[in-house]
């Protein structure tokens, strides 16, 4: 967890993890890495936790993986989005815009509008 | 296709655990390389970068623990895991494992042994087939005792009810020699006389041969004998056909053997058929009657239809049967029914034991909770979630308890054997005792009840959250609640342990007073020997008794037909000249014909008139000696010496009293001293050869068991036909208290090991408490209190627990003695120096426990125990 990152959001962990994995099947470091990276270090997390939620997408059948060699000739595990993980994530995705979108208008709201 | 991806991942895991693990590990280490080489490029020293790389991941094993978690098939492997970890939790606490090992064998090996004496000697259905369809047919007076019948009524029982399929019956065993074939050695062996159909009845299938026929149980019909299967073999050496034996001085065909280890109340080497001279006495008792309830009859019923039948008899028969009604018991409650609450009562005591074992162990597993809350909490910081860890302390505990049950069927295997061995004989069916598959079941029970009892508790306990918060605090401060809960569970302990004991010194004051119980004559120094004449020896009972009589260290011999002290069926009506030939009889007694010398060898004082003399031979006036109680009933208030007396015994022969003699106190039953009639056996020597055995008293100036080769060599030499058993009278008096002896042993032994465990469990406790309270100690160490002062202080908090647990285990000793009441002997269940002596013992034990802790807490360094943390 980097010093200046906030604890996530609770429950949005998976949906990270699968929208990470949508943009290209990868191993668990490059998981939390794209994490980190993309939300600008926002979201901090604790790297080793990807590994126990990879394996609970994997029984929901979201990802599956395979051992592959990486860049430095390494046997890496990668991971990859399934057709029913893609509908995943774009439901839960549906649902946090939707959910946000509604707190982010009643945060908007002025002593006018009410 | 959702399932198929979870089953496969789960089959996956279920079926490579150890693969799974290892690509866990494989990604894990994967991850740490790729993200150290990131913080590498990144500027930072590899050192640094591998440091915050695990930093920054978390801990490895805990993450990979999760992972494993969240595959699933965590069951199986977190099994074998906490297994794996339970095992080095134990060898790590080695002293722990070892005294709960030996807490728990005792505890679960004393109660299993006493389950299979209680399961074997009563629970257990009688070796017969469809046991439970047997009863037990006895004779009822109208004043409501229960008799042996006589063979008149037994053959009407048998002719005339209808709830019976059969009706069998047996006589009491004799003693008698036979001879395998002609050519070996007279053998002293037990014959019993059995009706027509005994076997049949009993629904058992005979070893070898047949049982006796219609012609051969009719009165007139052919001599013929069955064997017992022991005699078959040590005797006969199986041999077939089975051929003859010489009994009695003729050969006899041998027809059939009995079942391996059959009995029936007692064990016999001959069966002859009884029915061959059919009693016609009506009043006499001397028959075992059993019958075989028919379908449908229930024991009930079959009472209605005996009380009926037996009052119908009682009107036709009038004064010629004592059989006013008659009683039909389940035989086995009939056989054992006796023994069931003082086996019960050591069952119980047995089952304390056990109770003080689970509460050791649990004030020990609470006792370690010191040490295993910071590993609980940490492990819990790992990620480990309650379920995991109550479920961890559970797989330790149900480890220890299997290990403790196995070694407590060990002791208990041992204990059985011992218990085989040393009661063979004494209670019936003991021999039989041994562990099987039913003792084993109930072994298990215990065990689970001591895994539920001891184990889950503190298994909660440990794993609640709250509680490993708690012990964040440093080890020196962290007193607890619990030490008050810790008081209260050895408190129990103790009162347990003043309850077993109590009972324990009741039964042994019980058994003491029985040995040293007025027997009305001197037992000590006393040497019997039960004697069989053959008719041709019965001859020379004078000069057998005259060489005794001359071997060195003998101080003088004499005859009687039975034994003292042994109380059996034998006692009949007494009655005056003025009594009519009614039912009701003024007093009971039984009946010995001695030598006239007898009341001086075995020292029976003469409160009374005279003893017999060589006077009251065949042609004087026929004489006989009362005890006090005969007196009494009979002469309120008078001289007995004059008054004449007949028994059923001698039918019409009038007997003038001559002397009153002590009598015996009686412990055998709870009915008080016992009335016995004494005639000179001179008198009656037509009597004597029905008499099948003559007891030999052999007054020694020294040890009776040293004496005893050497009269057994003279007798042998003067009565060569005759087979006698020697034993000398306090062994004989030990037999008859053989049940009470038992549960002493037993109740003692508990009760001994109830009390250290008790001390044990007071040694653990305030072995925590001065552990935990060494800084607060070290406080008032520095302060100025004296080691003196402290030791007192742990010395009194000891004694309070004992004071309390004393008086609880008082009353709940007073409470449960009632159970007991029943088997003591001159001591009262309320005895105050029992239950002082009780009180003073346990106490001692106490402050003995807590003496090693009060020394370590008075030897505690101020300065070493406040810097701790």
């Amino acid at each position: 967890m980097l010093p200046d990152s906030d604890p996530l959001i609770p429950g949005t962990f998976e949906m990270l993890i699968l929208k990470a994995l949508s943009l290209g099947p990868i191993h668990g470091w490059g998981v939390a890495e794209r994490i980190e990276r993309l939300s600008g270090g926002v979201c901090g997390i604790q790297q080793g936790a990807v590994y126990p939620a990879l394996q609970r997408l994997l029984l929901k059948g979201w990802v599956t993986s395979r051992w592959k060699d990486s860049d430095h000739n390494r046997r890496a595990r990668y991971y990859r989005l399934t057709a029913s993980g893609t509908r995943q994530l774009a439901s839960e995705v549906d649902r946090w815009r939707r959910a946000t979108g509604g707190v982010d208008r009643v945060l908007r709201a002025s002593p006018q509008a009410s | 296709m959702r399932w198929l991806h979870a089953l496969r991942a789960r089959a996956g895991a279920w079926l490579r655990p150890g693969a799974r693990d290892r690509e866990t590990e494989t990604e894990i280490a994967h991850h740490l390389r790729v993200e150290a080489e990131r913080l590498e490029r990144a500027g930072l020293t590899p050192d640094d970068a591998a440091r915050i790389a695990v930093e920054r991941f978390g801990d490895p094993i805990a993450i990979a623990e999760s992972t494993r978690a969240a595959r699933g098939g965590r069951a199986l492997e977190g099994s074998m895991q906490d297994v794996a970890y339970a095992w080095r939790a134990l060898r790590t606490q080695w002293r722990f494992t070892v005294i709960a090992l030996i807490t728990l064998a005792l505890g679960i090996g004393a109660t299993t042994a006493a389950f299979a004496v209680l399961d074997t000697v009563v629970l257990r259905p009688l070796p017969y087939r469809d046991a439970d369809r047997l009863v037990f047919l006895q004779e009822v007076t109208d004043r409501r005792t229960l008799n042996p019948p006589s063979y008149p009524n037994f053959a009407d029982w048998r002719d005339r009810a209808v709830s019976f399929e059969g009706v069998a019956s047996a006589m009491f065993p004799s003693s008698a020699t036979v001879r395998a074939s002609a050519s070996d050695d007279a053998e002293r062996i037990v014959w019993m006389g059995v009706s027509r159909r005994l076997f049949q009845t009993l629904g058992l299938t005979l070893a070898a041969g047949r049982e006796f026929t219609d012609a051969e149980t009719s009165p007139g019909g052919p001599q013929v004998v069955m064997v017992s299967y022991e005699f078959w073999q040590a005797q006969m050496h199986g041999r077939l056909p089975l051929g003859t034996i010489v009994f009695g001085g003729d050969p006899v065909e041998v027809v059939g053997v009995t079942p391996a280890r059959f009995q029936f109340m007692t064990a016999a080497d001959v069966f002859l058929a009884h029915d061959r001279f059919p009693g016609t006495c009506r009043t006499c008792r001397n028959y075992m009657v059993v019958g075989r309830l028919r379908p449908g009859a229930t024991i009930a019923s079959a009472r209605a239809e005996m009380t009926t039948l037996a009052a119908a008899m009682k009107a036709r028969y009038g004064d010629d049967t004592a059989a006013a009604g008659a009683d039909v018991t389940d035989l086995r409650e009939y056989v054992v029914g006796d023994y069931r609450s003082l086996l019960g009562i050591v069952f119980g005591a047995a089952a304390l034991v056990l109770l003080v074992a689970c509460t050791n162990l649990l004030t020990a597993q609470l006792a370690r909770g010191w040490v295993r809350e910071r590993e609980m909490l940490v492990r819990a910081s790992l990620g480990a979630s309650r379920s995991r860890l109550i479920r961890q302390l559970l797989v330790e505990h149900v480890l220890l308890v299997a290990a403790g049950t196995l070694v407590g069927v060990g002791v208990a295997a041992a204990l059985t054997r011992v218990v085989a061995t040393v009661g063979a004989g004494q209670l019936p069916r003991l021999q039989d005792v041994a562990i099987d598959a039913r003792i084993l079941l109930f072994a298990m029970a215990a065990s689970v009840v001591t895994v539920v009892g001891a184990g889950l508790g503190p298994a909660l306990r440990l794993s609640r959250p709250g509680a490993a918060g708690a012990l964040r605090s440093a080890r020196g401060t962290a007193t607890t609640i619990r030490a008050s809960w810790w008081r209260v569970l050895a408190g129990f302990e103790v009162a347990l342990a003043v309850a077993l004991s109590v009972g324990s010194i009741l039964l042994v004051r019980t058994v003491n007073n029985i040995m040293h119980a007025d027997a009305g004559f001197d037992p000590r120094e006393l040497l019997t020997a039960s004697i069989t004449p053959s008719e041709h020896d019965a001859a020379h009972l004078e000069d057998a008794r005259e060489a005794l009589a001359a071997l060195p260290g003998v101080e003088g011999v004499a005859y009687t037909t039975r034994l003292p002290l042994s109380w059996g069926a034998n006692s009949g009506p007494v009655r005056r000249r003025t009594d009519p030939m009614g039912p009701t009889w003024p007093a009971m007694a039984g009946f010995r014909m001695v030598s006239s010398d007898y009341f001086g060898v075995v020292k029976q004082p003469v409160l009374r008139g005279r003893a017999f003399s060589p006077a009251d031979g065949a042609h004087a006036p026929l004489v006989a000696i009362v005890t006090p109680g005969i007196a009494s009933a009979l002469w309120p208030g008078e001289d007995p010496v004059g008054k004449t007396i007949a028994t059923n015994y001698l039918t019409d022969e009038w007997l003038t009293v001559v002397g009153v003699v002590a009598e015996a106190s009686n412990w055998a039953q709870p009915k008080g001293r016992q009335n016995e009639i004494f005639v000179p056996y001179a008198q009656h020597l037509h009597a004597l050869p029905g008499q099948n055995q003559i007891v030999a008293m052999i007054r020694t100036s020294a040890s009776p068991e040293a004496l005893t080769s050497p009269a057994r060599a003279s007798l042998r030499r003067s009565m060569p036909e005759s087979a006698a058993t020697f034993r000398t009278m306090e062994d004989r008096i030990a037999r008859t208290a053989a049940d009470r002896r038992f549960a002493m042993a037993a109740v003692t032994g508990f009760a001994a090991i109830a009390l250290v465990l008790a001390a044990v469990g007071i040694y653990g406790v305030f072995g925590y408490v001065v552990a935990t309270q060494s800084r607060d100690i070290g406080v008032r160490l520095a302060l100025g209190a004296t080691p003196g002062l402290v030791r007192r202080g742990v010395l009194e908090g000891a004694a309070a627990i004992a004071g309390i647990g004393c008086g609880a285990g008082a009353i709940a000793a007073l409470a449960a003695s009632r159970y007991l009441q029943a088997s003591l002997f001159e001591v009262s269940r309320r005895d105050p120096a029992t239950y002082a002596a009780s009180i003073t013992v346990v106490t001692a034990a106490v402050l003995l426990g807590a003496w090693v802790p009060a020394r370590r807490a008075s030897a505690v360094d101020p300065l070493v125990a406040m810097r701790i943390e």
